[in-house]
């Protein structure tokens, strides 16, 4: 009798977990379908431009020639090797699918599956949540875990649909590696880490932040040997991870010989070389066992590790080993990237958040956080070592870099699950209510007794509800304080899902939905108007503008040139050369004559900027601007300098107190030039700065001309003038041209003073 | 709305067709003079010139259509250079004026928006005549004639006589005039200043002994010695040729035996007739053969690059020799620049080639560039931008051909080897089945 109740609860359970999983999975994809409802199906900001394009370039191409694309339309005139400087694995995985889709006979446009490649993968990094979370308690923490990684607005600010980035996959990589590196930790089995390390590969390919699972996995390993926890099973499971992972990894061509040179993965090589010696100790200690052993494996230990690190430093010393990178080092300290490498603190996703990010990203789990951590703490098992060290990190991590939250996030909803199942394992467990049984009567369901069928099914479901009512006993006060209390608790907690799911909708749709591109903005009256210059304007270069012109705009928007605009751009999002962006940073701050003759040095025939003075909007270059001085000052402290920009009181101003670098700067003609003039009396008011512009403030433009402005002045667009078919110097030459135009005439003619001839 | 585009598509077509027409086979010239200071009858044999060579049988008949206006004489209707934005004439000879204008229409502006245009543009002042449009014109281009009144005068003799004999070898560009026929060129006028500008042509530079000064004033001297130009020329990047005299008395009748045959080397350079050279094309492709098209450049791949030249000889095209033709493959700044050495020749055109050479090693967007300006020649640029890719994947040798990697490939194989033969001795030689699997299956 009750085996069979067990059975069909057992049944009832399967099928109510699947009805879970298809509802997280509905929740997880429908929700981040805001940014495509709200807007429509385009490709978000900036980065996922360039993978856009790229996929274009894959499913146009063979993948032989997407390996060894020379990008010659970017990074002009260097072009880029970016075949072998991307992570191709989110291009292939939309490659595959467009294929596999075509091949059944479904042809959609890949801009759609690019689009949609997030949200789809979202479903599958809450199930992979559930398999890590049931991995450290039970299935029940596993699905809450799961539901609370579907809609934490963490993971969705990376991954809503529009949002093709690396991240957008490499997250549920990252999911499904450590739950297979949890699995095979356990058990041992070699199977479970070969998925670990294949998985490893798959994320290695597809995004920079798998340094951190190369980081993760040997810290575990590290601190179990330390803790005295070496096993056989451990050993098996790290040296093939480590093996193949690390061979695999190899093959994606931008990582190539890191993995032995670079210092960033020197941890892993350090405990896969440790753990051979641990080991060995460890056998040798199974045969000799005398307390010598002790003595001699403290010595050799010592030894190992002394001359392991001076190995490092003389490797690193002498070149062998690539030295930390620069965002390494702004990891530790924050203040290392605004001295030594402007252009990666110019990066706002570099930049340390705000506490109230924090609550905003992950709401009440960032206080279940560290109650669950604390819960792991207790029990301690090996695999909640792992979660303890991820914990750790990543809180330090995501503190440093707003980027970071994104890894932090899923560990959040993993400790926060397993925090609130645990508290409902206990004040969920309204079982006081039901006849009090023994609970070791309960056994496990054996096979033979599988003869029920579905009606006797539901007559035992009739026997237990009677059971219930049968054995219901009121008398005790006791009992029903301890119901209350569970009650209130558990009703509180509730609350709290309740809300937290209202919070990640209501974060959702408004803030992480938007693709940036488009920008939403309101009526007088309230409705939403759509602020579309940037398609407006890169439309416009697109068909007006030759095929090969070379567009100069700041490095923030080259990706969105090249894939929205199609033109050849000098600097894009991939940073990869500082001495190029601060050509680009030189022209913006020098003055106009000097500008031209760098830009023409480099074929420019357009100059794109980006003004939001007219519109108020915070993000145009001119706010930019300092960074773009910074880094180029950087690379010519003589010729920029950052306190010329400044005025005496060390103010940022763009009015008429300005300086007089910041007034002849290019940058402050291209994003004033005529702006004055559209405002009665000449007197400008930029919405952003709060300033205001007089027309004397704005000099004239001579060496560029005006060819585009959108709709609300958002993005200006301005062609180099050819040169001087006279050979003079555009500016001499519009002198000239004004003073005639004034009609200002010289009666006296002087002898010219003229350099002798040569 | 097509219907209706095409309709203008076609008047347009039509109104083309018709300017062309208009100044089809003949060459439109300007002719804007003052009755004050220039009798036009003293000048019969110059504008013959124009209609008919005199000197040089070999060459065609010219045909210039002539136009004369005089400023101030009721001719405004004709002092003008454009009509709805349509260029007039193809000429423009301008002689001293002592007017403060040209007229309404042509103003400085005016002038270099002509010049700008492809107009030539021959400037005839004197020490009388020298309007300010044209002096702020020349002015712009780095030619500052002497002011009214100051005279070209030999410091070594006294008086008022400012007639000067002027050898040929102060003829100093070869593509104006080649010098075969020695000259003894009459001038009577005033000098001019050069700056350095690099369009500039120096054509006739004063006598080593003469002085350009205003003998009324105390100002000092405009020009001494051979700082000194007497005919001057500017070539904008368009081509287009500016040329001045300082002379008007230096084309009259009464000189023109002495000048002619200067003057008709002069008016054939300044009006494009002659030393116009043209580039019939610069190609390059990989030196089997194959084009860039077919298979895209690489690092150190071998290429050959070409450009045929061609000059005007007054009739019909002719091969352009020269030694100094020069290419250039540069990245922002040139990673080669090699003399190009003469190839093949064919009727009208002399090719130029590198010979095979070995594109650097270094990828990036490459700039195929031959700049061909010489002082008195016409400009000729070609400028080809193309990708240099990077060394594909399997494009490097394989490991097993470098031999340094043996070493490697062989620690490799006895590794593998050696680790078989363990696991194969190590199940043969273990007779018992080990302690511990014994304990874990219990």
């Amino acid at each position: 009798m009750r085996q069979s109740t067990l059975l069909a609860l057992e049944s009832f359970q399967t099928i109510l977990k699947a009805l879970i999983f298809v509802a997280i999975f509905g929740v997880a994809i429908s929700t981040r379908l805001f940014s495509v409802i709200r807007f429509e199906s385009i490709i978000h900001e900036f980065d996922p431009w360039f993978n856009f394009r790229a996929t274009k370039y894959l499913v146009s191409h063979s993948f032989y020639e997407f390996l060894n694309w020379f990008d010659d339309r970017t990074w002009y005139p260097l072009g880029r090797v970016t075949g072998g400087t991307l992570y191709p694995g989110l291009m292939t995985t939309s490659g595959a699918i467009w294929h596999i889709l075509r091949k059944i006979g479904l042809p959609i446009d890949i801009r759609n599956i690019c689009v949609l490649l997030a949200p789809a993968f979202s479903g599958f990094t809450a199930w992979a949540t559930y398999e890590f979370t049931k991995e450290l308690k039970d299935s029940s923490a596993g699905l809450l875990a799961a539901a609370f990684m579907a809609i934490a607005p963490g993971y969705i600010s990376r991954s809503v649909a529009g949002s093709y980035d690396n991240e957008a996959i490499a997250i549920t990589l990252l999911m499904v590696t450590f739950m297979f590196w949890i699995k095979a930790q356990k058990t041992g089995s070699v199977l479970h880490s070969t998925l670990a390390a294949l998985f490893y590969f798959y994320m290695v390919s597809a995004w920079g932040g798998y340094v951190f699972i190369t980081n993760l996995i040997p810290l575990h390993v590290f601190i179990l040997i330390l803790m005295g926890r070496y096993q056989s099973k451990l050993y098996t499971a790290y040296t093939t991870w480590y093996a193949i992972g690390t061979l695999a990894s190899m093959q994606i061509p931008f990582v190539g010989f890191l993995p032995i040179r670079s210092n960033d993965h020197m941890a892993a090589l350090g405990v896969f070389g440790l753990i051979q010696i641990v080991a060995l100790g460890d056998y040798i200690k199974s045969q000799v066992s005398s307390e010598r052993f002790r003595v001699v494996m403290m010595i050799s230990l010592a030894l190992i590790i002394s001359v392991g690190i001076s190995g490092l430093f003389l490797l690193t010393y002498m070149g062998y080993i690539a030295p930390w990178t620069g965002r390494f080092y702004s990891l530790w300290d924050t203040n290392y990237a605004k001295i030594h490498i402007p252009i990666i603190a110019s990066v706002s996703e570099h930049q340390p958040p705000a506490w109230p990010s924090f609550f905003f990203d992950n709401q009440f789990l960032i206080w279940l956080f560290p109650a669950g951590v604390f819960l792991l703490f207790l029990e301690l098992k090996d695999e909640h070592v792992f979660v303890l060290a991820y914990s750790v990190l990543c809180s330090y991590f995501a503190g440093v870099m707003i980027r970071l939250m994104l890894t932090l996030t899923p560990i959040i909803c993993v400790t926060g699950a397993i925090a609130i199942s645990k508290l409902f394992d206990i004040y969920m467990d309204f079982s006081v209510l039901l006849p009090s049984k023994p609970v070791n009567e309960i056994k496990p369901i054996e096979t033979k007794d599988d003869v029920k069928e579905s009606a006797a099914l539901s007559e035992e479901d009739d026997d237990y509800e009677a059971d219930l009512a049968l054995d219901y006993e009121p008398s005790s006060k006791a009992r029903w304080f301890d119901v209350a209390a569970k009650a209130i608790v558990s009703s509180t907690f509730l609350v709290y899902l309740f809300i937290f799911v209202y919070h990640c909708t209501y974060v959702t749709s408004n803030f992480y939905s938007s693709p940036s591109v488009v920008m939403p903005s309101q009526n007088p009256d309230g409705s939403v108007a759509l602020i579309d210059d940037f398609r407006e304007a890169y439309y416009w270069l697109r068909m007006n503008t030759a095929e090969d012109a070379k567009v100069a705009a700041w490095w923030d928007y080259g990706y969105q040139i090249g894939g929205m605009a199609d033109r050849t751009t000098l600097v894009d999002n991939n940073t990869w050369n500082n001495t190029h962006i601060a050509i680009v940073g030189k022209a913006m701050s020098s003055p106009e004559e000097k500008a031209y003759e760098i830009l023409k040095a480099h074929d420019v025939d357009y100059v794109l900027v980006v003004f939001g003075g007219a519109l108020g909007y915070s993000g145009d270059d001119l706010n930019k601007f300092l960074w773009m001085v910074r880094i180029s000052e950087g690379i010519w402290p003589e010729e920029v300098k950052e306190r010329n920009f400044f005025t005496d009181k060390g103010e940022y101003r763009v009015d008429s107190q300005a300086t007089k670098t910041m007034k002849d700067s290019l940058m402050y003609k291209l994003s004033y030039h005529d702006f004055p003039s559209i405002y009665p009396n000449g007197v400008g008011q930029d919405r952003t700065r709060n300033q205001k512009i007089t027309v004397n403030d704005v000099g004239p433009l001579d060496y560029f001309e005006e060819v585009f402005t959108s709709e609300i002045w958002l993005v200006r667009i301005y062609k180099l003038k050819s040169p001087d078919a006279l050979g003079r110097d555009h500016g001499e030459a519009a002198t000239f041209d004004r003073t005639l135009q004034s009609g200002v005439k010289k009666r006296v003619v002087k002898k010219p003073t003229l350099e002798l001839r040569v | 709305m097509l219907r209706r585009m095409r309709a203008a598509l076609a008047l347009f077509v039509m109104l083309f067709a018709a300017v062309n027409a208009l100044s089809g086979d003949s060459v439109n010239t300007l002719v804007i003079y003052d009755q004050r200071v220039t009798d036009l009858e003293n000048y019969t044999k110059f504008f013959k010139s124009l209609k008919e060579s005199s000197y040089d049988k070999s060459s065609n008949q010219r045909e210039y259509r002539v136009q004369f206006a005089a400023v101030n004489n009721g001719d405004a209707e004709l002092l003008q250079l454009y009509r709805n934005d349509d260029k007039l004439y193809d000429n423009l000879i301008i002689f001293p004026l002592k007017t403060r204008q040209i007229s309404k229409e042509i103003s400085t502006a005016k002038l270099l928006e002509f010049y700008k245009d492809g107009g030539d543009i021959l400037a005839v002042t004197s020490p009388e005549g020298l309007v300010e449009p044209v002096r702020l014109f020349l002015n712009e281009l780095g030619i500052y004639p002497s002011p009214k009144n100051a005279v070209l005068k030999n410091f070594n003799e006294d008086g008022p006589s400012s007639k000067h004999q002027i050898s040929i070898a102060n003829s100093v560009n070869k593509y104006v005039y080649d010098g075969t026929e020695e000259l003894n060129l009459e001038y009577d006028g005033s000098s001019a200043l050069l700056d350095n500008g690099e369009y500039i042509v120096e054509i006739l530079r004063a006598p080593r002994e003469s002085v350009c000064k205003n003998t009324n004033s105390k100002e000092e001297d405009w020009s001494v010695g051979s700082q000194g130009h007497l005919i001057a020329g500017f070539q904008s990047l368009t081509n287009a040729r500016t040329t001045w005299v300082g002379s008007s008395s230096f084309f009259d009748d009464e000189h023109y035996s002495a000048n002619g045959a200067f003057i008709e080397e002069l008016t054939k350079w300044a009006f494009s007739e002659k030393s116009v050279i043209r580039s019939v094309g610069a190609t390059h492709n990989h030196a089997s053969g194959a084009s860039y098209e077919e298979i895209p450049y690489k690092i150190k791949d071998e290429v050959v690059y070409e450009i045929g030249l061609s000059i005007w000889d007054g009739k019909k095209w002719a091969p352009f020799s020269a030694d100094d033709v020069q290419f250039e493959l540069r990245l922002v700044d040139p990673y080669y620049r090699l003399t190009l050495s003469p190839g093949r020749v064919t009727e009208d055109t002399q090719y130029y080639t590198t010979g095979t050479f070995k594109l650097p090693d270094h990828h990036g967007m490459f700039t195929f560039l031959t700049e061909y300006k010489r002082s008195g020649l016409s400009f000729v640029t070609e400028s080809d931008t193309r990708a240099i890719r990077h060394l594909a994947n399997d494009e490097y040798p394989r490991s097993y051909e470098i031999t340094n990697s043996w070493v490697y490939l062989t620690a490799i194989g006895s590794v593998i080897i050696s680790f078989i033969l363990f696991v194969v001795f190590f199940i043969a030689s273990s007779k018992n089945i080990p302690v511990d699997s014994v304990k874990k299956q219990q």
